[in-house]
């Protein structure tokens, strides 16, 4: 039977996406490079890929070492960790907000919705203010731990007040959510007041950034990130349907409850590894949803993996912006995001009128 | 062949129960109304059939398989739900939302192929919205809206169609297009439909049988003129309606007359009215009347006369003359008569000519006799006057003469209290 072009069209719906990806991809890969060869040292970018080559096994003996090791200290120990962790960052903050925002049907929904800021920053000033020095394996730190530690029982704790029997409305959980976070806040600002000389640590901590990356919190964060991200994008078709509400959604076959659940823990372990690497970062959980809906619509299929690419490339140039701007100074990269990303909202959102979801 | 069953279905909302006892099935190809008034808990029916509320007692059977022991996504492929309009405010197209439907047929990571494209293709044509295909969701008025729904339930290839009020906000010609879709998909799928309405009409035309749910439990069930009567609507809408088969369609159609009001006085008890009609004219006040409490009397009426017709369903005295005849002598002075013996003779809107001249003459008589006469003056005398002006005259004369005019029907209840006291 013959095609009509609508079918065409649609059909090529799909070649269309694999384009998209493949031009995001390029941005993220042209953007890492960049952040990986701009700092106080300059290294040029053929001899920064030849450094990460070199560190390859088997590799590393066709490469020539010919730079100084302090240039590959620079490389491996400091710009590639931090590189990474914004990547990590960046795809965890995006999708949880992507999540978020098509669970509660809300276009104010971010990823510290349910209170997982609050709960990390609590969580961090506690281990800083009390200077707890504990660590695991040797290498994860106290702050981090107690980070996570602070938005998981968060999560909990919102997640237990929302619940009514077997089902979860979500206006409850914005509401426990917002209620529970503003508590913890409550605390940090309580810690801060009690910090002392800490309290410009707890601060900077607080305002979100890069400083502190290192590979051991890699080695957890990546894989957390990249599995939350293939559940998240297997229920991709459910979300384009829980759109039209759940009852709806449930008429179609679509298992609401059980998926609300799955996505409510999963965002927010994904967010709390984040924050846990590196603060809490504003704004991009937000927007960069918003933008991809407004650039490729709002078909989770495409968006989800359009924003992790999108959100890991946006804040590896924050973060770049954020350490260079004002050197031999760096700023915390939280604040590059909101001030770069509050313009740029603002514009799209005058040039097409509105904001759905 | 029964493809939908409910036995015995309780649903409770916390501690109030909604549903009790609900029991009944539908047949492939057959069109079910579901009727009652607000809070009778239809929605709630179709909630509990749907999958989306579980009864507290009771079961119900797709096609022989209980719904609560399947996966809502088997649930899915056999029964679609037709939701009432709400707000769809996405950038999604209404080929997108179509190919919704194709959803608890795709695998966890499948695309829509071509199979899914041409079902989507097929429906949306049997709908009338393939040329919709690639207008976003929001564009579309609430017509176009609906019937891109219905062709979303029926790209679900289902076996049962639930519909929540599919009419309702919709212009006439959606309302009657949307029906003769219906109806004609039940007929051509062989789907077992059932559908929430609110229109009696539009229920009786279309549906092949009716529930009426009335707190929760079945008032009535089965046929649509065995639902639709004037007994059960009085009972379960507290409302007075006359129920007649339509000359042209066959139909039952139904006609509200007033809601009941409990306070309403009873008139004296010899307190009489005598009513001069014609053609139609005074079925309604009739009606009107007679659920007042009114002791009514009317005359002179031909036989097959509609206006005769309700008043011997109404057990009415009626002075009454042959068929499409002229009012005899004899039969005009039995009707002064009953006008000598009320207390207030009411003149309809009714076409004169010269067959029923003498029916005006009986309301001169009316008030040469002193009694209270009111006019309903509808419509212009002078489109009522089949005499060439005889009637016109006669009418101007009556007016002249201290007579109660009123524009309808409805503000007669009114005037009588004021007359009685």
């Amino acid at each position: 039977m013959e095609k009509s072009q609508v079918e065409i069209a649609y059909l090529k719906k799909f070649a269309k996406w694999s384009l998209i990806l493949v031009a995001l991809s390029v941005i993220l890969l042209f953007s890492m490079g960049a952040a990986t060869t701009i700092g106080p040292m300059q290294i040029p970018l053929d001899r920064a890929l030849k450094i990460i080559l070199h560190q390859i096994p088997l590799v590393d003996n066709l490469i020539p070492v010919q730079w100084e090791s302090i240039e590959e200290a620079v490389i491996i120990q400091l710009r590639l960790p931090r590189v990474l962790s914004a990547v990590v960052v960046g795809v965890a903050l995006s999708v949880a907000g992507t999540a978020f925002q098509c669970l509660f049907r809300n276009p104010m929904a971010d990823p510290y919705v349910l209170g997982v800021a609050s709960g990390a920053g609590f969580g961090a000033a506690l281990a800083m203010v009390l200077r707890l020095g504990f660590s695991v394996f040797g290498a994860i730190y106290a702050i981090p731990i107690m980070a996570s530690m602070g938005a998981i029982s968060t999560v909990f704790l919102v997640y237990g007040i929302a619940r009514t029997g077997t089902e979860l409305p979500v206006l409850r959980l914005l509401l426990a959510g917002i209620a529970v976070s503003s508590f913890f806040s409550a605390l940090i600002s309580v810690m801060m007041a009690l910090a002392g000389e800490d309290l410009h640590v707890v601060y900077m901590w607080l305002l979100g950034g890069f400083s502190l990356s290192r590979w051991e919190y890699l080695y957890v964060a990546a894989p957390t990130v990249a599995v939350g991200f293939i559940i998240l994008y297997a229920f991709a078709r459910d979300f384009n349907i829980i759109l039209l509400g759940e009852e709806q959604a449930k008429q179609l076959g679509v298992e609401v409850e059980k998926i609300k659940k799955m996505v409510l823990i999963i965002a927010s372990v994904v967010t709390a590894v984040a924050v846990s690497i590196s603060g809490i970062i504003g704004f991009v959980g937000l927007i960069v949803p918003h933008i991809m809906r407004i650039l490729v619509g709002p078909d989770h299929r495409i968006l989800l993996p359009s924003s992790a690419l999108a959100g890991a490339s946006i804040l590896v140039l924050c973060d770049t912006i954020a350490r260079t701007v004002i050197r031999p100074a760096a700023l915390p990269t939280g604040i590059i995001t909101t001030m770069l990303g509050c313009p740029f909202f603002i514009y799209l959102l005058k040039r097409s009128g509105k904001i759905r979801i | 062949m029964v493809l939908l069953k409910i036995c015995g279905v309780d649903c409770c909302y916390g501690s109030t129960k909604v549903l009790e006892n609900v029991s009944f099935s539908v047949d492939s190809g057959e069109l079910v109304g579901l009727l009652g008034p607000n809070g009778s808990g239809k929605t709630t029916l179709l909630r509990a059939i749907s999958r989306t509320l579980k009864p507290k007692v009771g079961a119900v059977f797709l096609n022989e398989a209980d719904i609560f022991s399947m996966k809502s996504s088997e649930v899915a492929k056999k029964l679609a739900v037709v939701p009432q309009i709400a707000s769809l405010d996405f950038d999604f197209t209404a080929l997108d939302l179509v190919l919704m439907g194709r959803h608890p047929h795709m695998g966890r990571f499948e695309r829509e192929d071509r199979a899914d494209l041409e079902i989507a293709k097929e429906a949306m044509m049997l709908t009338n919205t393939w040329h919709l295909a690639e207008k976003p969701i929001n564009e579309l008025s609430g017509g176009e809206r609906q019937l891109v729904m219905i062709a979303r339930a029926l790209a679900q290839k289902p076996q049962v169609l639930l519909l929540d009020e599919p009419t309702s906000h919709l212009d006439i010609n959606n309302q009657i297009g949307i029906m003769d879709l219906l109806r004609k998909i039940c007929l051509e799928k062989n789907l077992a439909a059932l559908a929430v309405f609110h229109d009696f009409n539009l229920a009786a035309r279309y549906c092949n049988s009716l529930i009426l749910l009335h707190k929760g439990k079945i008032f009535a069930i089965g046929k649509v003129e065995e639902v639709l009567t004037e007994e059960n609507i009085r009972e379960v809408f507290n409302v007075e309606v006359i129920v007649r088969r339509h000359p042209i369609t066959n139909s039952l159609y139904i006609v509200p007359v007033s809601p009941l009001q409990a306070e309403t006085v009873a008139p004296p008890q010899n307190f009489r009215i005598h009513v001069i009609c014609g053609g139609g004219s005074g079925a309604l006040l009739v009606k009107l009347l007679h659920i007042h409490g009114y002791h009514v009397t009317a005359g002179v009426l031909n036989l097959l006369d509609s206006d005769y017709e309700e008043c011997m369903l109404l057990k009415i005295p009626v002075v009454s003359e042959a068929p499409f005849s002229p009012i005899t002598e004899e039969n005009h002075r039995r009707n002064l008569s009953m006008i000598e013996q009320a207390d207030v003779v009411i003149l309809s809107n009714v076409c004169f000519g010269n067959g029923n001249l003498k029916n005006l003459e009986a309301a001169l008589y009316a008030v040469e006799k002193g009694k209270e006469v009111v006019v309903v003056d509808e419509t212009p005398i002078r489109q009522r006057d089949f005499t060439g002006g005889v009637a016109e005259r006669l009418y101007e004369k009556l007016k002249s003469k201290g007579v109660i005019v009123v524009k309808n029907c409805y503000e007669i209840p009114s005037i009588l209290k004021k007359i009685e006291n």
